[in-house]
């Protein structure tokens, strides 16, 4: 167990910067997913902490040792490979013990360990099967078998879910951040999908080009994102610019292009007077038939999808398109004239 | 040096790593130039031997160059007739193969049927068994079929041994044809002759060329069967070859005939290189 | 899911000019050897049944050695050629700088027939050759070393590791390359060094591969004829060149036709062993 840090990490592949001065402090048994769009630079940070990289930049630190220059056999982690990476010449009893063979753990040692390890992930029936004899879900159980039967100081995930079908992904993903938690690893995954960084995560590292745009706990990402990028590629979000026109305290009146919104920057930077900002708020802060809220806008449904339990809905405001959503059980189709209420702390103040 | 003080440990580490696999690298290209570059250099050197100012130890090269050794081949020894033998044995036989092969590799690329795999095993067959027990008990058959000592004969000899590398490629090339590509054209109106003419033909292209030239070095090499089959009435640049490295070794002869022979080759196998996917050569080496 | 098809007359006529070709000739040439080795079948003389032919050939001293000096040439031939090129193609695998060309220049003696690769090494190893004349002049060694004809059969072995080298690399390298850089870094991950990287799961997941080439440089070498004839000992000679100085030399038909049942079993007897083989490894996969 340990903790990680990472300071002023940079990652080269010839004249692309995969990963462009990172920060990032991991604390002792938490579990913060890395997540972004393909490319963001997630999967080299992942890498350079496991070792397959060496740093151009900055340093890996575990605990208070630098690791800038172990390879990756003499670091304490172990990864959960997308693939899975199993080893297919050998039983699934083997590949589980082939990090306890490499630390030349006596044999009646490695057998309790990997009889508790299989137990917990129900593979105890599977021992003498070869991987190409195991299903998907079997597969990512014995590559999780595999990696924490070790006991190492970072658990390493590189996307592990993304083969398997939707359903098991939720189930798998509970199991992962069960046993994580019961183990008390730190462990550091890296995803595309928000839903499983949401759902699975003590903090969430929001990454794009190889820069950090975002930490935070998954409340505070999907609540109040700080970027125009976080607000975008986490949920649905309606994104505008305005000019501030008046502040009083944290709450401020804004001239947007579709009308004049009132925002409650209660816990974020509190912008000037006559300052151009954008701002963003989620499709579900658009209470539909909300004569409370301080915000009132009355829109044009341009186009209504019917979710099952909510509607989706697409909406015109003086000439300017937003999202909105309704659980309303009225039905509301195309051409409908609907009023909504946004609460004025729904709104997030967003940095470029 | 200045420089390298003030840089942290891990990038001075970072660089030898570097620095090593570049050693490791140009390790290798010098011994890869070696093992290939210095036989056929010393095989250059002996045919340039001036034969009124021998070659002999301790000398490292020859003391002054001629191309008297090829003159004398080509005037004083049969390597004309030879070449010629070769030379109008391997494209027969090339053709000939490619005509027995083409409607084996298509059924055997097209159609899923029963103990396929025997077949594909059995036309291995010539490449797989002894070259010298088919030379000498075929030499039996040819003898009482009367093809031997005869053209037809080393001809059919050599279709025979090309055949395993053109049907191993054609096979591939016919199986790689997507079934969608077929149905798109039967599809679109195409009958059995459009699709042979715009299908099959220009997709298989390439899988010929290789067959073809994988046959054509077979058929110059080929030194079993022509040996037992058509000496002494024919003899092609192996067995002549071979008759230069027997009992009277004659080195400067030798090499002038080893030259002659793998020229060809070798431009052969840059045009492989080339213009071929490598796929065709792990095919007609036949991974079993 | 795609239907077996049927043997339709038309996929029997469109098969007979390819398979059957081989079948008549290889299949009559092997029939006879099989024939002629039990006193079938002869061309003169008369023909009936015995087993006379292998009793003399078993018995003799000089086919025994020649056939104990091609096993040899063939398992020490395979091994040295796999060793040579295993290391190769782990080079090979990752690519590089300059890896292309150099991949193009170890490819050459594929493509040199076996009779000029004996010749062209023949010049470096023979008593007089650039190797002994190197390291004389070096001062290494007093005398040339023997390396050509010589008794144990080095030259031939050199030979053949030149000549196949790159038949063998290309077999091992496609085998290496099936190798996911996952599966490696997954070892690192857990804690494997160079060494158990190489023999935990380089070479077991390259096996099959390493067994193919070893088989088919085998049966290579032991069936050998040209490259012993010009740079194996003087006695023995190898199972082939004895067998054919037998019949073209002695007209000794009958015991080459043992020696070539000898041959031929030997090769079917390593497919068969590889075969099973194989299939033992997939089947537990």
């Amino acid at each position: 167990m340990a903790t990680l840090k990472l300071t002023n990490l940079v990652k080269h592949f010839d004249d692309v910067v995969a990963v462009d001065h990172i920060d990032l402090e991991v604390a002792d048994g938490e579990f913060v997913t890395l997540l972004g769009p393909s490319g963001c630079g997630k999967t080299t940070t992942l890498r350079t902490i496991a070792g397959f990289y060496y740093p151009d930049e900055g340093e890996v630190y575990f605990g208070d040792r630098i690791m800038n220059n172990i390879p990756p056999n003499k670091r304490d982690t172990a990864m959960c490979f997308q693939s899975y990476a199993l080893f297919p010449h050998m039983s699934v009893w083997d590949n589980i013990s082939f990090g306890l063979k490499m630390r030349k753990m006596p044999a009646s040692e490695q057998k309790i360990k990997i009889e508790r390890v299989m137990e917990m992930l129900s593979l105890s029936e599977l021992g003498k099967r070869k991987p190409g004899q195991l299903s998907g879900g079997q597969q990512q159980r014995v590559a999780l078998a595999r990696s924490i039967v070790t006991e190492p100081e970072v658990l390493l995930f590189d996307e592990p879910l993304s083969n398997l079908d939707a359903k098991l992904r939720v189930q798998v993903r509970v199991e992962i951040r069960e046993m994580q938690k019961r183990l008390g690893i730190t462990a550091i995954y890296v995803t595309h999908d928000q839903d499983e960084a949401l759902a699975i995560s003590d903090r969430i590292v929001i990454m794009e080009q190889g820069r950090i745009e975002q930490i935070g706990d998954p409340y505070t990402i999907y609540r109040h994102p700080e970027t125009q990028f976080v607000a975008g590629f986490i949920g649905l979000a309606n994104i505008f610019d305005g000019v501030v026109l008046e502040v009083e305290g944290t709450r401020c009146t804004v001239q947007a292009p579709f009308g004049n919104v009132l925002i409650n920057a209660e816990g974020q930077e509190v912008p000037h007077k006559g300052a151009t900002i954008h701002f963003s708020w989620r499709p579900e802060d658009m209470k539909i038939r909300d004569r409370t809220s301080k915000n009132q806008i009355t829109g044009n449904v341009l186009q209504a999808v019917f979710m099952g339990d909510i509607t989706d809905l697409f909406i015109e405001v003086n000439g300017y398109k937003m999202r909105a959503q309704s659980d309303d059980e009225a039905k509301i189709v195309a051409g409908d004239s609907v009023s909504f209420g946004i609460a004025e702390h729904a709104f997030s103040i967003l940095r470029e | 040096m200045d420089k390298t003080m003030a840089m942290p440990l891990y990038l001075i580490k970072k660089r030898r790593i570097k620095r090593f696999y570049l050693m490791i690298t140009l390790f290798f290209v010098i011994i890869q130039l070696l093992w290939v570059g210095i036989p056929i250099f010393m095989a250059i050197m002996w045919s340039l031997v001036n034969p009124d100012d021998a070659w002999s130890y301790p000398n490292l090269i020859p003391p002054s160059f001629s191309l008297e050794q090829w003159r004398y081949v080509f005037n004083y020894t049969n390597i004309a007739r030879a070449l010629k033998t070769s030379y109008s044995i391997a494209p027969l036989a090339v053709i000939l193969s490619f005509l027995l092969s083409l409607p084996t590799s298509y059924v055997l690329g097209r159609k899923d049927i029963p103990g396929k795999k025997v077949f594909m095993l059995v036309v291995l067959l010539p490449m797989i068994m002894p070259g010298m027990v088919v030379a000498l008990f075929l030499s039996r058959v040819f003898n009482l079929m009367g093809l031997s000592q005869t053209f037809l004969g080393l001809v059919l000899a050599h279709t025979l041994m090309s055949m395993p590398y053109m049907i191993r490629v054609m096979t591939t090339s016919f199986a790689s044809i997507p079934q969608d590509v077929i149905d798109a054209a039967e599809n679109l109106g195409a009958g059995t002759f459009v699709k042979i003419k715009d299908i099959f033909l220009p997709m298989i292209r390439p899988g010929l060329i290789a067959g073809m030239i994988f046959a054509f070095t077979t058929s110059i090499e080929e030194f079993n069967l022509t040996f037992i089959i058509g000496t002494p009435t024919f003899e092609t640049i192996p067995t002549i070859l071979y008759s230069f490295m027997g009992y009277n070794f004659i080195r400067t002869n030798a090499s002038v005939v080893s030259l002659l022979m793998m020229t060809p080759n070798i431009i052969m196998l840059f045009i492989v290189e080339r213009f071929l996917k490598s796929d065709y050569l792990s095919a007609s080496l036949g991974k079993m | 899911m795609k239907k077996k098809d049927k043997m339709t007359p038309f996929i029997i006529l469109m098969l007979i000019p390819g398979v059957g070709f081989i079948v008549f000739f290889i299949g009559s040439s092997i029939s006879i050897t099989v024939l002629q080795s039990l006193g079938f079948f002869n061309m003169m003389g008369e023909s009936g049944f015995t087993l006379g032919y292998w009793k003399s050939i078993l018995s003799s001293r000089e086919a025994i050695d020649s056939l104990l000096f091609s096993l040899r040439m063939g398992i020490l031939s395979s091994v040295g050629t796999v060793l040579v090129a295993f290391p190769l193609a782990l080079f090979f695998r990752k690519s590089g700088p300059a890896k292309g060309m150099l991949g193009s220049i170890i490819k050459v003696p594929l493509f040199i027939p076996a009779l000029v690769a004996a010749f062209l090494i023949l010049n470096l190893i023979s008593y007089h050759g650039l190797i002994n004349t190197t390291l004389m002049r070096l001062n290494i060694i007093d005398e040339p070393l023997r390396m050509l004809n010589d008794s144990f059969g080095w030259g031939v072995i050199t030979i053949q590791i030149w000549k196949n080298l790159p038949f063998v690399l290309l077999i091992l390298m496609s085998a290496i390359s099936s190798i996911r850089d996952d599966t490696i870094d997954a070892a690192r991950n857990l804690g494997a060094g160079y060494w158990s990287v190489l023999f935990r799961i380089y070479i077991p997941l390259a096996m099959p591969g390493i067994l193919v080439a070893m088989i088919l440089m085998f049966i290579k070498a032991f069936g050998d004829f040209p490259i012993t004839s010009v740079a194996g000992p003087v006695y023995p000679s190898s199972v082939a060149n004895r067998m054919q100085i037998m019949a073209n030399l002695y007209q000794e038909w009958n015991q080459a036709a043992v020696l070539g049942v000898i041959i031929i079993i030997t090769t079917f007897f390593v497919i068969w062993a590889y075969s099973r083989f194989a299939e033992l490894v997939q089947g537990g996969a």
